[in-house]
């Protein structure tokens, strides 16, 4: 079992705000990462601009409802809404959360944490595959930042991702700053994280900003990468090589030079880390 | 130790009873099994969890329905949403559905009674909503008429593009949305007034308009699929028949400009 995805370079989400870059001609990116449920529609602007995206530059779909952890049965709508999704703009790649957001029917439209628990692993790798073999492809599953955990856990979070990973076959959108902020709420060492992520199933990894609240961080996307969740994807580079990272930014979202110029960033420093490399090997 | 299933459960319950409703309504059975490592304890954890929810969930509602938004005051607004969330939890992956009983909800509320004519404006944003993001087709437009020889006229069908929707109301609910727009709401606007529009999108933009009295006829007859020449003559029972085609001619044009009509078939 194996799982390889291209490497695209260094991306940035697709926003509505930028959409005139689209039309314009001054989309100059790598690649775009659309959130999959903001286009599970029927026409208007947004899907004429997914069209343009996908003109100008790879596109890959992330999804925030797939609810892969829920116990409820598989919402099959949703998935067929995907797969029509799939088929008309062929995603370099398809990905969406390790957590819960639904239940009894209900969204709390959240990424809700999960147990780590050997009940909680048998469910969710089953679900990753039987998604898989309906979508007829791999996807990738990505960390989430988290505010509580389970007295009943069994495992620490990387271990629960990377056995799921295993065991459905899928790859992980590692999130960098999603590792950052659980450790210091959870008061684990990041770095732990990074290293016991197995490296050969990590497709993509996300970089954003967050808010320090005082008593935990909070994962809010509205703002630029801080220095140490940049030390830390410079770990990720030095275990993981070349792997297509994007940089997510979905609320008090900046001009789209400012964005691409963080993407620009993660890729001198993706550089920096591959030539050290190279050079201690030589 | 609960099942997955128990616990999901539990969470959902304890962060979306009550939306916005803090810790007083935690299942005890899930704090218990919340770790409280740190600075806080596990309420304030769920907490964070509980208020997600339903800060998330009201700052959709009040992108969707900005006027009853603006109309209500933040205050109101935030009561009436804790109470549709309540009621009305969603059951779509997409938060694009989260608002479709917001009209209908308001129709019931005791509290916004004294605004007899927001429901409709609800349901005119929630319109404007639908047809923004309705399927595209590909619009009439003048040139793609003049070909056509005087024959074929009566008996062209004319349909709508799927982004295109009537609402029918007993409040002149246009005026009281670009007053809100305008912010010049006062109660003149707010009467007792039979208003019919039409919502629709041309290109990427959405619009409304109050349509006047011959406009419903010909749209019914467009919408039950009947040929130029019979809606011409339906026309003539509320407009003098000698006016009834240069009548349906000048409509016409008005919704050719406005591109709310398919292009016809290709011979």
């Amino acid at each position: 079992m194996a799982f390889t995805v291209p490497s695209l370079g260094h991306g940035v989400g697709l926003r509505t705000k930028h959409f005139p870059h689209l039309w314009e001609g001054t989309a100059h990116v790598d690649w775009f990462e659309a959130i999959s449920e903001n286009f599970m529609i029927r026409g208007g602007r947004p899907l004429a601009a997914l069209e343009k995206a996908r003109e100008v530059a790879p596109l890959v779909l992330h999804g925030v409802s797939l609810s892969l952890g829920s116990t409820d049965p598989l919402n099959t709508a949703y998935l067929d809404d995907l797969q029509t999704l799939i088929r008309r703009f062929e995603p370099t790649w398809v990905s969406d959360h390790l957590c819960w957001g639904s239940v009894g029917g209900h969204y709390a439209h959240d990424l809700l944490p999960l147990p780590y628990t050997e009940e909680a692993l048998a469910h969710v790798a089953e679900r990753v595959q039987t998604i898989q073999d309906r979508l007829g492809r791999q996807i990738l599953i990505e960390n989430v930042s988290s505010y509580l955990t389970f007295s009943h856990s069994q495992m620490p979070e990387w271990e629960f991702l990377a056995e799921i990973a295993e065991r459905a076959d899928c790859g992980i959108l590692l999130d960098v700053n999603n590792i950052y902020v659980s450790a210091a709420n959870h008061r684990f060492n990041p770095e732990d994280y990074i290293n016991g992520v197995p490296t050969d199933r990590v497709g993509q990894i996300h970089l954003a900003g967050h808010s320090n609240m005082g008593t935990y961080l909070f994962d809010t996307h509205d703002g630029p990468v801080i220095a140490p969740v940049w030390e830390l994807y410079r770990l990720a580079v030095r275990r993981c090589g070349r792997v297509s990272t994007l940089i997510e930014w979905d609320d008090k979202i900046p001009e789209f030079a400012v964005l691409c110029a963080e993407a620009e960033r993660a890729r001198t420093i993706e550089m920096e880390e591959l030539e050290r490399a190279y050079a201690k090997s030589a | 130790m609960p099942s997955l299933r128990e616990l999901q459960s539990s969470f959902f319950n304890s962060i979306a009873h009550v939306p916005g409703g803090g810790s007083a309504n935690f299942d005890p059975g899930l704090v218990h099994l919340v770790e409280g490592r740190g600075q806080l304890g596990p309420q304030e954890r769920i907490n964070i969890y509980a208020q997600m929810y339903y800060v998330r969930l009201l700052e959709v509602l009040h992108e969707d329905f900005p006027q009853v938004a603006t109309i209500l005051g933040c205050e109101r607004f935030d009561e009436v949403v804790r109470v549709y969330l309540a009621c009305h939890p969603s059951t779509h992956p997409s938060l694009r559905y989260l608002g479709r009983h917001f009209a209908a909800f308001l129709d019931t509320r005791p509290e916004v009674a004294s605004l007899p004519f927001l429901s409709d404006l609800a349901r005119l944003e929630w319109m404007r909503e639908e047809v923004f993001d309705a399927p595209d087709a590909e619009p009439l437009r003048l040139e793609h008429l003049q070909g056509l020889s005087a024959d074929e006229w009566p008996d062209l069908r004319f349909q709508f593009i799927p982004a295109f929707q009537v609402l029918q109301s007993d409040w002149p609910v246009h005026e009281i949305w670009a007053a809100v727009e305008e912010g010049t709401l006062d109660r003149g606007c707010a009467r007792l007034e039979k208003t019919a529009l039409r919502v629709w999108r041309d290109g990427f933009a959405v619009y409304h308009a109050k349509m006047d009295a011959i406009e419903p006829v010909a749209l019914a007859g467009v919408q039950a699929g009947k040929p130029f020449a019979a809606i011409c003559a339906a026309l003539e029972f509320i407009v003098p028949s000698e006016e009834a085609a240069s009548a349906m001619g000048s409509l016409l044009l008005r919704w050719i400009a406005d591109g709310v009509l398919v292009r016809l078939p290709r011979k």
